[in-house]
């Protein structure tokens, strides 16, 4: 049995994560320690408490955000199912996180080491299922000869440059704007 | 629903399991023809050269991200 002691550590615990989410994703990861204290409520010492550095709060975030995005990926994904069901559904996904995702994708150069292997997980779901998919498709020889990986940075090629650069392309979420548009394109270049 | 030890993929159908039994904590992948749990080093090696196959990562890369994500699973927790 829990203490209530703890029981009230993990809330404190996952409110500060709750809140660097969200602040992350609209301020991006220079925000600071300070300001997520400020949007959680909470004094400045409590978030070290919790995390003893920002590298550590960051990476504890992310690992979080991956088991969660992984487990949505994996329970959309069906063996069988089409590529334009399975880029539908990747693409669902992203829209859940867009502002946070478009923010880890624009910054994962300076995050720390940690994080972006984190991040290559997370891929490494997606490529997963696009691999199941796409092998499928190759023995029915209905998609070029094109080896994997360079139809898996194709497509993450695509969408991660519309994401990242969202401003020429929609005044929302262009994820939800250019999805029909990405998908149908992206099918017609690789298939036969 | 139950995830795999080894992989962390979670098992939806009984053709997910190790020889489709749903007793079995580790997934279809990670099953070795007899049926039984691949190793350590197996499994990393697999995880490995599939994350260059279908990502093109550079292999110390891989090696590390593989690492990172394998640290974090219930089935390998004595090799970190
Ligand atoms: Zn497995």
């Amino acid at each position: 049995m829990k203490t209530k002691r703890q029981i009230q550590k993990e809330a404190t615990r996952k409110l500060i994560l709750d809140t660097a989410y969200q602040v992350y994703a609209s301020e991006g990861f220079s925000a600071t320690t300070n300001q997520i204290a400020r949007a959680a409520n909470l004094s400045h010492g409590t978030i070290f408490v919790h995390f003893p550095t920002v590298e550590n709060l960051i990476i504890c975030l992310l690992e979080r955000f991956g088991l969660e995005i992984n487990a949505q990926f994996h329970l959309l994904a069906e063996k069988d199912e089409s590529l334009e069901t399975f880029l539908a559904a990747h693409i669902s996904v992203l829209i859940r996180y867009e502002d946070f995702y478009k923010r880890l994708i624009s910054e994962i150069n300076v995050l720390p080491q940690e994080a972006k292997y984190v991040f290559i997980n997370i891929q490494s779901v997606v490529s997963f299922h696009l691999n199941q998919v796409i092998e499928r498709d190759q023995e029915k020889e209905t998609i070029k000869e094109i080896p994997m990986h360079i139809v898996f940075n194709s497509w993450l090629g695509l969408i991660h440059y519309y994401l990242t650069n969202s401003y020429l392309f929609a005044a929302g979420s262009v994820l939800t704007d250019h999805k029909d548009e990405l998908i149908l394109n992206y099918i017609k270049l690789i298939r036969k | 629903m139950k995830t795999c030890i080894a992989c962390g993929m979670p098992m939806k159908k009984e053709s997910d399991f190790a020889m489709g039994d749903t007793s079995k904590a580790y997934c279809i992948y990670c099953a070795k023809e007899d049926g039984s749990m691949q190793s350590f080093e197996e499994k990393k090696q697999s995880l490995v050269n599939f994350t260059i196959k279908t990502q093109g990562l550079d292999k110390a890369v891989a090696e590390k991200a593989v690492e990172n994500m394998m640290r974090q699973l219930p089935a390998w927790k004595a090799f970190f």
